[in-house]
């Protein structure tokens, strides 16, 4: 029977709960969250219906279904978080303008490829096929991404030029056609006596069939013969990108891209989708980009610049050239969304969602609730073997594993800048002249004449006698290095960051990486890999050294060729993370004398080589093949390369590595260890079931990345006068909040605007004035209005916050009169 | 078919040793032909099968060139390469396409390859796949499909049994209430079997399952696993109930239908309407004159409706979200992994040759009237 208590009473004890929550939050390290379920559900429109009965708190995976969407939208139990990652394009054959069997090939012709921006309607895929879940797209940058917001106004000029307009487009394509000794008789175009015929290779998996016959419909609307070919992603392969394009197999393809993180520097794009330098495939040879424009993008995609301001006028001209050029029609920047219950917070990253974002794990939790556990569903659970070095890259695979790693450094999911995540500070040495920034306050960036490598840093590595290959042997003579970064690690690094299963990281795990990248690429050594050897290959290319020049606390030099425009982008941590996850030396060890001795393999084309299994540490049988070299390795006190590595690892640690790698894999079944704030618990692939739990002995304080629990998108309104006197002044306001707070002024970049004059051209440029937090104002001078005719203007405003890639455009119209 | 001949007008006591000779060699000579048949239509299905499933070596145009518009997209846009001339990207591109088709043998012509599948498959040597691996990580084709197995044939298995004994002995009962408001219910109902298992499935979902909150969505048991074997078992009929509700519901109302009008059939044989007359019981009737003279049909139908359960369901396991044989296959064809698709059919292939071999000895059991290798007699 229940006992009535007293109403102080009560409130006593929801404050002292209410303290309780608080100092837990306060004290609580690693994971929000106790432990993490995943379950696979392969259909979205289930998954929502799962997350509405509350069976799901996340399905992590990025839906673009309007229908869905407007079903997240409408409950109450549901929020979701947008990404901008994907996008499609009509790829157009540029090979003529004949092909080899004499056909007519009218996109052969830039300006017939650049009036198809006239005669293809952006805003109709955008809300008719793709049900609003998109926006128009013209350039091959995306407009959530940082270089769309600093050329805003180039940009935005552009696409008033190139906005929709059929006659336009028919007037050109008529010209030129014409001009290619094609008639159009009868309303169709003829070449040579023969109808001129468009193969379209129309991919069917999304949207992508019904712009195609939308983009079909409109090309035989001008008088062309349109064959429509539908085909999956693997059946048109053959057709548009390896076919020789002389064969003409295709006149346009429907294309889509996916950029799987805020990209920070696009300027590569024009050198990858325009030139031949772009890809090693037969299309791409056959593009023959203007020499002006091959140039720039080629400038662009080197970074080939000292200045930013320089950048800024290749990046403008890029823009337009590329809308010239046209090899491809850009039709929009599709925009997705990751579902979930509205009492729980999660990263999302803006490319790639909550799947992609480096830092699900750490930010993921109930709203006021530490502890607890959250259950997230994914279309598809634990598909491939888990290895570091050549597991599984499947993204929801990816998306697990990340969860148990952490790196040197962390990627703000909004901006694409990095944070020191392992790593206390970092230097960057870059050679005068070259064109890199810094943002952030960590990493110091200095200009230097030259940077001589040091001949003590390793440079290769000698598979026999197990050793370094140092600078000063390889290169007598000396070496130099485009870029030099020095990273320092904590005093306390090695005392407070663990393995998960208790082993403190040391700096063994940091060179076994280094020496794994020569080893495993050399036919002398035993865990010789061929598939190993292009990529290391490429490696050799850039890399320059590497040194350690302290091992407590451990400041690690790495010296390479290649650099980012960002001096954040540009620091080497070694930190063991590697391209399938997190590595100890120990647990990669069992994998490695298990494929020396050829019982299993990392990569998948070795255990085919070999006739074996592809090594997954985390179930089945290659399990137990790990299991019985590590009771030989504990029984021996195995150090893995011991004349290099015996430097680094005491008989004590490996000792104690092998101990606590005996015991995790009797408590735990598996060798999946990191050092992330979940540990892999149990995987149950059969089941398709994944089970992570909180790390108790992780170092961070759980809040530590709650600053990217939600990216902060601005939201603006203009409010000015109607009607504007010609060479008088005019004032507009431009509110920018956040949630309903005034946006801070510190945390915004710039207020740009842009006036629309009657005729549809770019009249006016400018940059609003800071008032106060969330307060810009737009002042247009006499001299300014005196510029605009009579009629209606529009005013557009672009906010470019700092915390987010993403700009927040605005507009409104007033009237110019005399 | 087994051959059959009218009875023998020959007595007992004639039949000696010489009869028993000639039957047996009858048997002998009558297996071995019917086994190399069975062995050519097996091999004939087979390698059909690799050469449809390689579009007759299209497929490797079409791999060849989704693996070099892979590493192209990748080499291409990785930041990493940067720094490497077209000619360069051109040479790494090729070096790790020839890697990647060496893994695939893709380096050899397909025709020598599509032997090499046939042969490893006649012998069961199923070998290892090209892209996919077994849930928990193996390679072996073998592995892949026996981990499958168990899933596949939990689900359909269950249904299968329920389903046939159901309908059968539902059939049967109603077969001997011709014309009252259950046969005529049954009759009625029997539309609904044209919507398939997993548009039963969707409904069971929404009510079972999101309204009710009594079963589970999908999947083969609880998030994560419980520990306990009996917990386990429990969780998995837990999980069971819709999937094999959305089979029943599909498929009972058509089956009882089937067999009512199957066995009214037998019910108005003349020999049926003797027994009556000379007074028998109604059980032994239906014992004696319905079941046993079809029960040849029965078997037949129970033997190929069971191996037919080899092949899973796609859709109603992607609907349940149950790991299965179906979606497997569906993998498999949608990746071109060839080793997968061989030994999924082989497998069913030498089930059905074996099946339909053994039908023909328990027909002769179950029917004096039929005997194994005799050609010139009546059909059964």
């Amino acid at each position: 029977m229940a006992r009535k208590l007293p109403i102080g009473y009560c409130l006593a004890l929801v404050v002292v709960l209410a303290l309780a929550a608080s100092a837990g939050a306060q004290t609580r390290t690693g994971a929000w969250v106790d432990e993490v379920i995943v379950i696979e559900e392969a259909t979205p429109a289930a998954a929502i219906t799962r997350l509405e009965v509350g069976e799901f708190d996340v399905y992590a995976f990025t839906i673009s279904d309007p229908a869905l969407f407007a079903r997240t939208e409408a409950s109450p139990f549901l929020t979701y978080s947008r990404s901008f990652g994907s996008y499609n394009e009509l790829t157009f054959n540029p090979y003529g303008p004949e092909f080899n069997d004499g056909r007519l090939n009218p996109f052969s012709v830039p300006r017939i490829r650049e009036a198809m921006n006239w005669l293809i309607d952006r805003d109709y895929i955008v809300n008719e096929i793709m049900g609003g879940m998109a926006v128009p797209k013209f350039f091959p940058i995306t407009a959530a991404f940082p270089d769309y917001a600093r050329y805003a106004d180039t940009a935005r000029a552009l696409e008033l030029k190139y906005a929709y307009d059929p006659e336009r487009a028919r007037a050109v394509i008529t010209e030129e056609m014409e001009k290619l000794g094609a008639q159009l008789v009868n309303g169709v175009w003829h070449y040579k006596g023969s109808p001129v015929e468009i193969t379209a290779l129309i991919r069917i998996e999304d949207e992508r069939r019904i712009i195609g016959d939308y983009v079909s419909n409109q090309l035989e609307d001008l008088g062309f013969v349109v064959n429509r070919l539908y085909r999956t992603a693997a059946e048109a392969s053959p057709l548009w990108l390896t076919a020789d394009p002389a064969e003409g197999r295709m006149h346009f393809y429907t294309g889509g891209w996916v950029t799987t993180a805020v990209d920070r520097d696009q300027g590569s794009n024009f050198d990858f989708f325009y030139t031949p330098r772009g890809e090693a495939t037969p299309l791409w040879m056959a593009y023959t980009p203007a020499s002006e424009f091959d140039a720039v993008a080629d400038r662009l995609g080197r970074n080939d610049f000292t200045s930013l301001e320089e950048r800024g006028g290749l990046f403008r001209r890029a823009l337009e050239l590329a809308l010239e050029d046209s090899v491809r029609l850009w039709l929009v920047d599709r925009q997705s969304f990751t579902p979930r219950r509205s009492d729980v917070v999660v990263t999302a990253d803006l490319a790639a969602g909550v799947a992609g974002a480096q830092l699900w794990a750490p930010t993921i939790r109930k709203v006021n609730q530490v502890g607890g556990t959250v259950r997230v569903g994914l279309p598809s659970v634990l598909t491939e073997p888990w290895n570091p070095l050549g597991g599984t890259n499947w993204v929801y695979d990816a998306m697990l594993y990340r969860a148990t790693g952490e790196d040197g450094i962390a990627f703000d999911p909004y901006t694409g800048l990095t944070y020191p995540w392992r790593i206390e500070r970092a230097e960057v040495y870059v050679k005068e002249g070259l064109p890199v920034s810094k943002t952030l306050d960590w990493v110091d960036l200095h200009f230097v004449p030259e940077i001589q490598v040091p001949a003590d840093a390793w440079i290769d590595w000698d598979p026999v006698a197990q050793r370094f290959i140092t600078v000063g042997e390889k290169y007598p003579e000396g070496l130099t290095a485009n870029r030099k970064s020095v990273v320092y690690y904590p005093a306390d690094f090695f005392d407070k960051v663990k393995w998960h299963d208790g082993s403190p990281i040391s700096v063994g795990d940091f060179v076994i990486g280094l020496i794994l990248e020569f080893d495993r690429a050399n036919p002398d050594s035993p865990v010789y890999d061929e598939s190993a050897v292009p990529s290391h290959q490429s490696f050799l290319l850039s890399f320059r050294g590497a040194r350690i020049t302290s091992t407590d606390p451990l400041v690690i030099e790495y010296y390479s060729d290649t650099f980012g425009l960002d001096a954040e982008w540009s620091v080497t941590t070694l930190y063991p993370y590697y391209s399938y996850g997190p590595g100890a030396w120990h647990n990669l060890t069992l994998g490695l004398l298990a494929e020396a001795n050829q019982e299993t393999a990392f990569t998948s084309a070795k255990a085919t080589q070999l006739g074996v299994d592809y090594l997954n540490m985390i179930a089945g049988e290659t399990v137990g093949i790990l299991a019985k070299y590590l009771d030989q390795a504990s029984a021996s006190n195995y150090i893995p390369y011991a004349p290099t590595l015996g430097q680094y690892i005491s008989a004590d640690e490996a000792r104690q590595r092998w101990s606590n790698l005996s015991r995790w894999y009797q408590e735990k079944g598996h060798f999946w260890l990191g050092t992330g704030v979940l540990y892999l618990e149990r995987a149950y692939p059969v089941e398709k079931t994944a089970h992570l739990k909180r790390f108790e002995l992780h170092p961070d304080p759980a809040n530590r990345w709650d600053i990217f629990a939600e990216p902060m998108i601005a939201e603006a309104d203009v409010e000015g006068p109607a009607r504007v006197t010609i060479g008088g002044r005019a004032r507009f306001d431009v509110w920018v909040t956040f949630e309903g707070e005034p946006y801070p002024g510190n945390l915004i970049s710039e207020v740009k605007y842009l006036v629309i004059d009657s005729r549809g051209e770019v009249a006016l440029v400018g940059t609003a004035d800071f008032v106060a937090d969330g307060l810009y104002e737009v002042n247009l001078t006499p001299e300014q209005t005196s510029q605009l005719a009579a009629g209606s203007n529009r005013l557009e405003v672009v906010v470019v916050p700092i915390p987010v890639s993403v700009p927040t455009f605005e507009s409104a119209t007033f009237v110019t009169t005399p | 078919m087994a051959a059959t001949q009218a009875p023998s007008m020959q007595s007992p006591a004639s039949v000696g040793t010489q009869s028993h000779t000639s039957a047996a060699l009858r048997i002998i000579r009558y297996t071995l032909t019917r086994l190399i048949a069975l062995f050519l239509t097996t091999v004939v299905g087979v390698y059909l099968t690799i050469l449809i499933a390689n579009m007759g070596g299209h497929v490797d145009e079409i791999r060849r060139a989704t693996i070099r518009e892979g590493l192209a997209i990748a080499i291409g846009m990785s930041p990493e390469y940067a720094q490497l001339t077209p000619a360069q990207r051109r040479q790494l591109v090729e070096e790790l396409a020839q890697i990647e088709f060496k893994r695939l043998g893709l380096d050899q012509p397909f025709i020598v390859r599509s032997f090499r599948y046939l042969g490893n498959a006649l012998v069961l040597n199923l070998g290892r796949a090209e892209q996919l691996t077994s849930d928990s990580g193996s390679s072996l084709v073998r592995n892949i499909i026996l981990e499958r197995l168990v899933p596949t044939l939990l689900l359909t298995a269950t249904s299968f049994f329920f389903l046939f004994f159901v309908s059968v002995f539902a059939a049967l009962g109603l077969s001997r209430r011709y014309g009252s408001f259950l046969d005529r219910l049954s009759v009625a109902l029997a539309p609904l079997s044209a919507a398939p298992s997993w548009f039963y499935g969707i409904f069971l979902i929404l009510i079972f399952a999101a309204v009710l909150r009594w079963l589970p969505f999908g999947g083969m048991v609880d998030a994560p696993p419980p520990p306990s074997r009996w917990a386990y078992f429990l969780s998995v009929l837990k999980h069971l109930v819709l999937p094999v509700g959305a089979v029943v519901l599909s498929s009972i109302f058509i089956g009882i239908y089937s067999w009512r009008t199957f066995f009214l059939i037998y019910s108005s044989e003349d020999y049926v309407d003797m027994a009556r007359a000379k007074g028998l019981p109604a059980r032994a009737i239906e014992r004696r004159y319905i079941l046993r003279p079809s029960l040849p049909y029965i078997i037949t139908s129970f033997a190929l409706s069971l191996i037919t359960l080899w092949g899973g369901s796609i859709i109603l396991e992607q609907v349940f979200n149950w790991p299965g044989l179906g979606r497997l296959l569906y993998q498999a064809i949608q990746l071109y992994d060839t080793p997968i698709i061989v030994g999924d059919t082989i497998i069913y292939a030498y089930l059905l040759a074996i099946t339909v071999f053994v039908l023909d000895f328990v027909y002769a059991l179950v029917d004096p009237r039929v005997k194994v290798g005799d050609s010139g007699g009546r059909s059964a």
